[in-house]
């Protein structure tokens, strides 16, 4: 990393935050939507259910400094479960219907991940505020 | 007078700069917390004997200097900050080498080091209004 020759105003630490809020936001979407369509199976007979979506994290530059985006949204490769519904409509000759390959147990941590970070984010905007506020307070006397 | 001439002062001003800098590098740890392959940055700890010395860098909180015609406020031989790499205690699977709680104490204690900061900035101030008042007063 190059010498930083600027102090950064709280301005830019606040907007580091805010990209890490933005894209902790939209991994718990796509979280939601993994849930959602956990038993969502596929159109006609023998077709593909959901697919499973991963969020891909990158860091990228936010205010000449280094914040985060969700960079892609990736299909998860794993395969389909199968269970035996003959009476179902997406049910193959055989009887059997392709499942979504979401597991809640890693949906669940997920969503706690993303959690967590939400909230690391919005400390370090919490801690921010307050430093500058207190710079502010040395004007007051 | 200027105020950067007392060296207390100065050194306040270097601290509080530093520490500030330092809080954006733990915002973007922060931030990157769940990105692949991302290493956490802190800043090199401040060189206390040559701020003793009287050459405290000032981290560049003079003007910046964007045309040819302007006037440097930095003076020559200051030392800048540096963000090296400093891996937390743990390594995820996807190569990320953030650990939020070591992070959010080192934000914390930022913190804290800015409050002191702030409260020697004050309290000094106040001295100087002692001494520049009429005695008796």
């Amino acid at each position: 990393m190059k010498p930083v020759n600027q102090a950064p105003n709280s301005t830019t630490t606040m907007s580091i935050a805010a990209s890490a809020l933005k894209a902790q936001q939209a991994r718990m979407r796509i979280v939601a939507e993994n849930i959602a369509n956990a038993d969502s199976i596929g159109n006609g007979p023998g077709s593909d259910p959901y697919r499973r979506q991963v969020p891909v994290f990158r860091a990228a530059t936010v205010d000449g400094a280094t914040g985060v985006k969700l960079a892609e949204i990736r299909k998860d490769p794993k395969p389909f479960g199968e269970e035996f519904d003959p009476s179902s409509p997406a049910a193959n000759a055989e009887g059997y219907v392709k499942k979504p390959n979401v597991e809640m147990l890693t949906e669940t941590m997920d969503m706690r991940e993303a959690q967590r970070a939400y909230e690391a984010n919005l400390n370090v905007v919490e801690t921010a505020r307050a430093m500058t506020s207190r710079t502010l307070d040395i004007l007051r006397k | 007078m200027n105020v950067d001439d007392v060296g207390l002062f100065s050194a306040l001003k270097a601290r509080m700069g530093w520490l500030s800098q330092r809080q954006k590098v733990v915002a973007e740890n922060v931030a990157n917390a769940s990105t692949p392959g991302f290493k956490p940055k802190d800043l090199k700890t401040q060189d206390f004997a040559s701020m003793m010395q009287g050459n405290a860098p000032s981290e560049g909180i003079g003007l910046s200097v964007t045309r040819a015609g302007h006037i440097s406020t930095e003076s020559p031989g200051q030392t800048k900050v540096r963000a090296v790499k400093s891996p937390d205690s743990e390594t995820t699977l996807d190569g990320n080498s953030v650990v939020l709680e070591e992070q959010m104490i080192k934000m914390a204690d930022s913190r804290m080091q800015f409050e002191a900061a702030i409260g020697f900035y004050q309290k000094s101030m106040d001295m100087l209004r002692t001494a520049s008042k009429l005695p008796g007063r």
